[in-house]
């Protein structure tokens, strides 16, 4: 279910008070109607080491617990982040989608036939599996060693997590009586998954995709076709994702009554990073009921892979308030993070505007986007959501990076240990785990969210290893 | 239970004319005990109950050497049946490992589509076997076989596979299990599918090469098994073979009928009027059609793969009976007994015989029997077409329609909705097994059909 409270659209947090650019000025709301109970965050500098039995890489931030932050504010934004950097024609709709996706919030008939879709169609609830053979192999000399546990959005209709946000802005979509679907994509994996869903509800639909992704993804222009889509080939700039996001923005501007914007992740203007993790929050709320049936509490760690972040999000923003629960995000370091082939955009980049919101993002000192690279087209994105940009500032989440090799090892480990090929992304968050596993004390309860599934990426994966 | 058989001390294969000649009628009642059925008349010939007998199917036509493994197998089998445990491994692994309860869809849109001009006109309901882990229903069957395997003390997994989906799936669940998996694949089958070998060798199975296709990929797996009785476990994964594999691969895919019957109480509160499956060997369609079998009300219909000229693979259809790796059953033979070349664009239907369970419910009108050509399934009538247009190509309708990619295997259970809808009376409850995802027959769907770049 996409919406289980009231006022879900609005979150409030206690952070520090940030130092701001002086030319963005930025209201606090004090939130009264839904405070949190009363706490402050405060987070020690400690070494990462290998035998300390709770190793945080967090960064001091004073607590002033006086001050709430709402995630997002009224203008979209979550602290200096986010917001809606975007042409004047896109107001408008920006605007009424924002109002449309709050009056749906508490309405029940939405909420039930999206969850009917969720249950029937895309095949939730997926299930919460504990990974036997791969808690075994980080098992300690000593039989010690956390629990790995994989949120399995793998087996959702299309492979990925996706279509949880693709089919909610699909009905949205619907309700706004929309015709008409644009959206962007990379590898193709969320084209597939738009085209799936305009299909399901007959709408008329429209994929941009760079001119050089379409001749590496054959096959999934293929399969947009055969469900009915319009592939349209971008040949400016780079022929690559933020190409594509771009010309969609451009087609957006253009046809703005008739059409709607499906964004695959939670970038780009307000409201679409709150609206896409509202979307796909039913991933976390889900974990936290699976993880009270099967151990009687909450996870003590969440991963995810982060490429533009939305699958992070999905898994994280039910347990942001649970300060007990690490939540750590890993990026693509492609070559290397001194190659300057890479996507680690939280670690490498700069704060700046792309695609709508101001975010990290990877840029040159003229503030041009650096192409980034990495091994799985899904990370491959020069951005990041703002509601990573600020968790990261405000120390609630951590950040780190993992090389094409690394994550070539974790997909064949997981294929060999647990017979679940996973996505090259997910392989990102599952060599985390080499890292990461060492340092937990016996007992932890690791849930990785398993983005999705690695068939796509068998001929890639094969040519690298030499299985 | 005492059990009779029909033992030959040499496999035998040809054309064999039925000794029991049938004469049931549709009236079946099913009793169903641990390991077998028993199946009592309401008309006329009173049967004595023979485990592993489907009427004059099934049985154990295999050398002697594997008659006591085969034995020792139908034992393991019984006690698990009664084991608790054992169900709840299975019933977690199957929740947690491959994603069950499997969804059933209701495909409104599908369900439009075949409305006539009065707006009547059944309701189509999907049920999504293409949702489990690996896209398609094998996994039921192979997980709890692992299982089982496991509990025999079994280290290693012997099986033969012709398309690879069966082999990949196998791989899957040895590598969750942490048992060693040789894999059994024909040269000619390897060429068609490299892909699913590069999947069993990423998996950590053990893949060999055997010159030829299925046929003789799984004699080779055959012999090694009985060259490793005490360390090796044979998978079986088709609903062919000697007794109790069809038994047991039909029990563990019943899981799907089972779930089927309460998703139905639940959406309509009734059963299903028809149920509608594609038919290979006969595991998804038994899967779904066994828990009905009882049910007098519930129609029952397989479809077999049509091919195209003078190839087919429609052993129920057209087969006569005979036997096929230990068991009797309807099979595709030529006059002198020698198995004839099978085709379909799918290649999970082309197996030239079939479950000696679906032969006994075939021959005694309980399941009605169709074919659908590689056409009808998947191609177009017209060469091009614009991307707007509803063709006559089940595959792409599913797609079209519903956002939905079947497997080419399932799109021919599809396709007879296109000569069943119009027959059926207003809100008729058909439930259709889709078997398997079709996403990664792309390529083969590619090659065959021109798209139009619009």
């Amino acid at each position: 279910m996409a919406f289980s409270n009231s006022n879900l659209t609005y979150r409030a947090t206690v952070i520090a008070k940030p130092s701001y650019p002086s030319q963005s000025p930025l209201t606090f709301n004090k939130a009264t109607s839904f405070r949190p109970k009363s706490f402050s965050i405060s987070c020690v500098m400690t070494e990462q080491s290998t035998n300390s039995s709770a190793a945080t890489a967090a960064v001091a931030v004073a607590v002033d617990d006086q001050l709430t932050v709402l995630r997002p504010d009224a203008l979209g934004r979550f602290g200096k982040f986010g917001g809606k950097y975007v042409p004047e024609t896109l107001m408008h709709a920006l605007s009424e989608l924002e109002t449309a996706f709050q009056a749906l919030a508490t309405d029940h008939e939405f909420q039930k036939e999206l969850d009917c879709i969720l249950k029937d169609y895309v095949g939730r609830e997926t299930p919460l599996y504990f990974a036997e053979r791969l808690t075994e192999h980080y098992k300690r000399p000593n039989g010690e060693g956390p629990e790995v546990y994989l949120k399995r959005e793998d087996l959702n209709h299309t492979g990925a997590h996706k279509i949880n946000n693709a089919v909610a802005q699909a009905l949205l979509a619907k309700k706004l009586g929309k015709e008409r679907i644009i959206a962007e994509t990379g590898a193709g994996q969320h084209g597939v998954a738009t085209a799936t869903v305009c299909a399901r509800f007959g709408l008329k639909c429209i994929i941009y995709m760079g001119a050089q992704d379409m001749e590496r993804q054959a096959l999934n222009v293929f399969r947009m076709k055969l469900l009915g889509a319009e592939v349209r080939a971008v040949h400016s700039g780079t022929a690559t994702l933020k190409d594509a996001t771009s010309e969609a923005i451009r087609d957006w501007v253009t046809n703005v009554e008739t059409t709607h914007y499906i964004l695959g992740s939670v970038a780009g203007p307000h409201p679409y990073p709150m609206m896409v993790r509202e979307f796909h929050a039913v991933i976390g709320k889900e974990t936290r009921k699976q993880a009270l049936e099967k151990w009687g509490g909450k996870p003590d760690v969440l991963v995810a892979c982060v490429g533009g972040g939305s699958n992070a999000m999905g898994l994280f923003h039910e347990f942001v308030d649970d300060k007990e629960v690490r939540l750590i995000g890993v990026e693509a370091a492609g070559f290397g993070l001194d190659s300057g082939k890479h996507a680690a955009t939280l670690t490498k980049g700069e704060v700046g505007v792309l695609h709508g919101a101001m975010s990290y993002l990877l840029q040159d000192d003229d503030g041009q986007i650096i192409e980034p690279h990495s091994i799985s087209a899904g990370l491959d994105y020069p951005g990041v959501g703002p509601e990573h940009s600020f968790l990261k500032d405000i120390g609630r989440a951590e950040y780190y990076s993992i090389t094409d090799e690394e994550a070539l090892e974790a997909f064949k480990r997981l294929s060999r240990l647990e017979g679940i090929i996973p996505a090259l992304e997910t392989s990102h968050a599952l060599a985390y785990l080499e890292k990461l596993c060492p340092t937990l004390p016996n007992g932890t309860k690791v849930v990785l969210n398993c983005s999705g599934r690695g068939d796509k990426d068998v001929h890639t994966a094969i040519k690298h290893l030499q299985v | 239970m005492a059990c009779n058989y029909n033992i030959l001390s040499f496999p035998c294969i040809g054309k064999v004319v039925p000794i029991e000649p049938l004469t049931l009628n549709t009236n079946l009642n099913y009793i169903s005990k641990p390991c077998t059925k028993t199946l009592i008349s309401t008309v006329s010939v009173e049967k004595i109950p023979i485990a592993g007998k489907f009427g004059s199917f099934g049985g154990k036509f295999v050398a002697e050497v594997l008659i006591s493994p085969l034995a020792e197998l139908e034992s393991e089998f019984n006690s698990v049946l009664l084991d608790h445990e054992f169900k709840m491994e299975v019933a977690t692994a199957l929740r947690d490992y491959v994603g069950r309860e499997t969804p059933l869809y209701h495909a409104q849109k599908l369900t439009d589509y075949y409305k006539n001009i009065n707006g009547e006109g059944p309701e189509i309901y999907i049920k999504r076997e293409d949702l489990s882990h690996g896209g398609s229903y094998k996994m039921n069957n192979v997980i709890a076989q692992a299982i089982l395997a496991k509990r025999m003390g079994r280290k290693r997994v012997i099986t033969a596979t012709s398309s690879g989906h069966h082999g990949v799936a196998a791989a899957a669940v040895c590598a969750k299990f942490s048992l060693d998996c040789t894999v059994f694949i024909g040269t000619k089958d390897m060429l068609r599918k490299p892909s699913n070998v590069q999947l069993m060798e990423l998996l950590g199975a053990q893949v060999k090469p055997v010159d030829g296709s299925f046929q003789a990929a799984a004699s080779e797996s055959t012999r090694e098994w009985i060259n490793n009785l005490d360390t090796g476990y044979y998978l079986a994964g088709t609903a062919v073979g000697p007794h109790p594999i069809p038994t047991m691969v039909r029990e563990f895919n019943s899981v799907i009928g089972k779930e089927t019957r309460k998703q139905a109480m639940e959406k309509w509160g009734g059963i299903p009027d028809v149920l509608v499956a594609c038919v290979g060997t006969g595991c998804n369609a038994l899967g779904l059609i066994h828990e009905f079998i009882g049910d007098k009300s519930v129609r029952m219909i397989g479809v077999e793969g049509g091919g195209g000229g003078d190839l087919h693979s429609a052993s129920l259809v057209r087969g006569e009976v005979g036997v096929y790796h230990g068991a009797m059953c309807y099979l595709l033979q030529d006059g002198e007994g020698q198995i004839t070349k099978t085709h379909s664009v799918a290649s999970g239907l082309e197996f030239p015989g079939v479950s000696p369970e679906l032969s006994f419910l075939k021959e005694s009108g309980r399941i009605e029997c169709y074919t659908v050509t590689d056409q009808e399934a998947l191609d177009v009538l017209e060469p091009n077409y614009c991307i707007h247009l509803i063709n006559n190509a089940a595959y792409k309708r599913l797609c079209r329609l519903e956002g939905i990619v079947p497997a080419l295997e399932a799109s021919h259970a599809l396709a007879y909705l296109e000569k069943l809808c119009p027959m059926l009376p207003d809100g008729a409850k058909v439930v259709v097994n889709c078997s398997g995802t079709g996403y990664n027959d792309a390529p083969t769907v590619l090659n065959s059909i021109p798209v139009n770049e619009n």
